[in-house]
């Protein structure tokens, strides 16, 4: 026999692997006599580099070994799938991905414009912290993976006197230049709206608080990128600090530059990503994808999934990887989710044009 | 054809009467008489082909008169200019469209400057190898791509990169030489430059050179025979090439966003933040539209002042 | 040239060009043999393990092979259209000349972004998406005043008593065109299909909003992987280009000769 088990042989070879976690939730003789015929693949998206290095190797690959069901990615960005996939439901067409890598803002989006199917019929999300439900939508039109903190990241040598405490640390004039949030301010909103001594509750009505700290930042000149510019800049030397996801400044620690990360007085941006699966997928093609999902939420595919990301996950009891534990990127108890400052997707999803523009409007001046 | 009774065999070659059947077959499809209507028949082929363009600008003219529902992400039932209204008071959108008008005449003055002595040099240069290799420098960065090489400024212009270090050797600087606007601007001008000198280079060599030398003879120095004889004889390659280049950089989208460190916008950012970040695709559907018709009018302009050069086309009898 | 100060001008400029030009292209060949993580310049040791990595990945010779199906595609749609309207645009009297070539710039002056979009609504409702060929034809439409410029300079230059002296010698339509007119384009045809070829196989922005991963092409799956995180396999990759472009420069040299890129007749 070779290695390529069929699904039968597998069931029967126990249900101790990892394949009793998809399956467990479903009746078997349903499974046996309704199982939908499996197609030859199903299409992933994901972001490229690490990120998908590490989906292939805790939901990808193990998925494949179980179903025999191959998995190619997709690597186009989150956004810029987006007009494709709302594109095929409008024009009737099969989408071009079966399951998508998103950040719940911008599933929020699509699942608000209806193209989303419910996924509330997972079997594995019983065993899920209230991390993976949306906040803010009715069920599981997007089911959320794990969180992840906008950090304040510095090279330790650019802070001889010790960590920034503070988000107004940035206003230093020795940062002049060297410093960079991302183009759209996400992020840096929430947090600049408690440094410009504003309260959390009057997000969305009254932010003119953070627009003054947005003012005083802009006179630092900081640069202005996406995921992919904050590793290449602390990799060339170009800046001390930002304010970025922790899996940023992770893959440029892992690259050899010294970095460090904190969150400071005011607290940093939590936010989560997800999974969703698109409309217009025939019949099985659904099944099997939402059978991914699935898989994506049991311990095992999360416990390796998000070591290769340095993020926690939702499901209780995973152990965080080494080097994260207690670190403030990795938040697991309560204690950690103090400083963590937590909108929901709806407020953001229908305000965040606004912001953008407003940031824009500062920082293009 | 006629046939001759003692050479009956005798046929013409194959060649020939293919020929010959094909411009029957002509006669039949295209008679002369519609002779005048030929251009436009040739022409045809490429205006269907643009022609999916604007089958596509059609549907974006259409998504602009909606405004997006940020309740359901869908666009609205009902038709309005709001869009264009967003846009026409937003202080953002003046300033990104000004930066985009002022980059792409910087880039136009800038490749052009390079590009004339590199085209000169190539068609006057008497040594063949030095035109091969000259040829060689202008081919080769088209085959890395826009992004690739945008990549490559990063390094050689960045804090620690290569012309730093040359600074640093004579005891100046490192000075921050990337993200600003003279940065797009460079990152334009590198990637317009082939472009430039392929369009320049053969309306050069339409120009005798003994043109040049009498000149010379006639006592004019080298700027004033460039000036009075080289330049107006060059006149349709430098139009044609200044339009290319217009175009191509008022509408680019990779070298401010590479280049730029993300406070130095076109409107082809703009237009990418809308279809992509914020999933407004009316909003941006109306910026693409300004953009192209500010675009077309400055050709416009350009046609109307000076001639549509070597793209054209039909000024020649 | 003549003067000797006309000399030091033009080739100090000249130089400078070069130096813009080539500077990129060298760093990224350098990087692509680094032995570290990171694309740097000067490289950090010298090692091949890059050329390696590509060389084995599977998905990356697929999108390989697609780009040229593209190249390829967008050649065969742009070169006779394109020559057709260069030659209609320099050898006929057409009226409204100036709103042809607004319409004819329609590829430069809308953005790619703009005409990416477009196309996959357009292209979606005649559900031909989800083919390799359409993104040839995608490129053909957006590069497409490339090859009508360059067939028209050339053709601009070619005396129109040719033509009309073969007619006089009883050469019929078809003959003229193929024995006077053609040859006498040919350089711009070259040229233009040229840059056309090299232009497909380096197109993302369209050919993003047009392929999916079952379609990528090359250029598209390298900007993808440059929005996470840009390596040196990538440098590779850009190195693999480079080759291939010297040899079909090297080929085109032996073929028809370099300067036919120059020659206006």
């Amino acid at each position: 026999m070779s290695k390529k088990l069929t699904r039968r042989t597998m069931l029967q070879a126990g249900m101790a692997t990892s394949g009793a976690a998809l399956l467990s939730g479903l009746p078997a003789s349903r499974l046996f006599a309704q199982e939908p015929e499996k197609p030859k693949e199903i299409i992933v998206r994901a972001w490229g580099g690490e990120w998908v290095e590490a989906l292939k190797k805790g939901v990808s690959d193990p998925f494949t070994a179980m179903t025999g069901i191959a998995v190619r990615h997709d690597l186009t960005e989150d956004n810029e799938i987006q007009p494709k996939l709302w594109a095929a439901v409008a024009q009737k067409r099969m989408p071009p991905i079966h399951v998508n890598w998103d950040t719940t803002t911008n599933a929020t989006k699509s699942a608000l414009r209806g193209v989303t199917e419910d996924l509330s019929d997972l079997s594995n999300l019983k065993n899920t912290t209230e991390l993976a439900k949306p906040v803010g939508l009715d069920g599981y039109p997007i089911v959320n993976t794990y969180g992840y903190v906008y950090v304040l990241a510095y090279r330790p040598e650019a802070f001889p006197d010790g960590a920034p405490t503070s988000w107004k640390d940035l206003l230093n004039p020795k940062l002049k230049g060297r410093i960079a949030l991302y183009n759209d301010g996400i992020g840096f909103h929430f947090p600049a709206q408690v440094a410009g001594g504003g309260k959390l509750s009057d997000i969305p009505d009254n932010m003119e608080a953070c627009w003054d700290f947005v003012r005083q930042i802009k006179a630092q000149e900081p640069l202005l990128g996406e995921d992919p510019d904050f590793t290449n800049w602390f990799q060339n030397g170009e800046i001390d600090a930002a304010c970025t996801i922790s899996t940023n400044a992770l893959a440029a620690k892992k690259n050899g530059i010294d970095l460090a990360w904190t969150v400071p007085v005011e607290g940093c941006k939590f936010d989560t990503d997800g999974l969703w699966v698109p409309k217009g997928l025939p019949e099985n093609e659904l099944y099997w994808a939402k059978q991914y999902v699935n898989f994506a939420l049991t311990k095992e595919a999360q416990q390796v999934w998000l070591d290769g990301l340095g993020l926690p996950g939702v499901v209780p009891g995973l152990t965080p990887p080494a080097g994260l534990e207690a670190d403030p990127s990795y938040p697991t108890t309560p204690e950690d989710f103090e400083h963590l400052i937590r909108i929901s997707a709806k407020v953001q999803v229908q305000n965040e044009s606004d912001w953008f523009a407003r940031f824009k409007e500062i920082m293009q001046g | 054809m006629t046939t001759d009774p003692d050479n009956s065999d005798f046929r013409y070659p194959l060649r020939w009467r293919l020929m010959d059947g094909a411009e029957r077959l002509l006669e039949i499809v295209w008679p002369r008489r519609f002779g005048r209507f030929t251009g436009w028949l040739l022409l045809l082929p490429a205006l269907l082909l643009v022609g999916i363009l604007v089958l596509g600008l059609w549907q974006m003219a259409e998504s602009s008169l909606h405004v997006l529902d940020r309740n359901t992400f869908l666009p609205s039932e009902e038709y309005t200019l709001s869009n264009y209204g967003t846009i026409w008071q937003s202080a953002t959108y003046f300033k990104v469209i000004w930066r985009s008008v002022q980059g792409a005449v910087w880039t136009v003055v800038f490749t052009l400057l390079l590009a004339f002595p590199f085209a000169y040099v190539l068609v006057r240069t008497p040594r063949a190898w030095v035109r091969k290799l000259l040829l060689i420098a202008l081919f080769l960065p088209f085959f890395i791509g826009q992004v690739v090489r945008a990549y490559g400024i990063l390094i050689v212009l960045g804090t620690s990169g290569a012309v730093n270090d040359v600074f640093g050797l004579i005891g100046v600087g490192p000075y921050r030489l990337l993200f600003n606007f003279p940065a797009v601007v460079f990152g334009l001008v590198q990637y317009m430059l082939p472009f430039a000198v392929l369009m320049l280079a053969p309306a050069l060599t339409s120009i005798p050179q003994e043109t040049e030398t009498a000149a010379s003879s006639l006592g004019a120095n080298w700027l004033r025979s460039m000036r009075h004889v080289v330049l107006p004889m060059a006149k349709p390659g430098i139009v044609g090439a200044s339009l290319v280049v217009m175009t191509l950089s008022l509408t680019d989208f990779a070298m401010p966003a590479m280049l730029g460190g993300g406070s130095q916008d076109f409107i082809a950012n703009a237009i990418y933040d809308q279809f992509f970040r914020t999933a407004d695709q009316g909003l941006g559907s109306a910026l693409a539209l300004l953009l192209v018709a500010l675009g077309s009018v400055l050709v416009a302009v350009i046609i109307g002042l000076f001639g549509a050069g070597t793209l054209g086309m039909g000024e020649k009898k | 040239m003549i003067s000797a100060t006309q000399r030091r001008v033009f080739w100090g400029l000249v130089w400078f060009s070069i130096l813009v030009l080539s500077l990129p292209t060298i760093i990224v060949l350098g990087a692509s043999v680094t032995s570290g993580n990171m694309i740097a310049f000067p490289p950090e040791g010298f090692s091949l393990k890059w050329y390696e990595k590509i060389a084995l990945a599977r998905d990356i010779r697929g999108a390989f092979g697609r780009s040229l199906i593209v190249a390829f595609v967008c050649l065969v749609i742009s070169v006779p259209v394109g020559t057709f309207a260069g030659i209609a645009l320099t050898r006929y009297r057409l009226r409204f000349t100036s709103l042809i070539q607004i319409y004819l710039l329609l590829p430069f002056t809308i953005p790619l972004i703009g005409s990416g979009i477009g196309m996959m609504l357009v292209f979606g409702n005649w559900g031909i998406l989800g083919h390799v060929w359409p993104v040839g034809l995608a490129c053909a439409v957006i590069n497409l005043p490339f090859i009508i410029w360059s067939v028209s300079s050339s053709a601009a230059v070619l005396d129109s008593d040719l033509e009309l002296a073969a007619a006089n010698c009883g050469a019929g339509r078809i003959e003229t065109f193929l024995h006077v007119t053609l040859p006498g384009v040919m350089p711009g045809v070259i040229t233009g299909g040229l840059l056309m070829f090299v232009l497909a196989m380096t197109e993302f922005l369209v050919s993003l909003l047009l392929t999916d991963a079952r379609t990528v092409t090359l250029p598209v799956q390298i900007y993808n992987n440059i929005r996470s995180i840009i390596t040196p396999d990538l440098a590779a990759i850009s190195s693999v280009f480079v080759v291939v472009a010297l040899i079909a420069v090297w080929l085109l040299d032996k073929l028809v000769g370099l300067e036919i890129f120059l020659k206006s007749k």
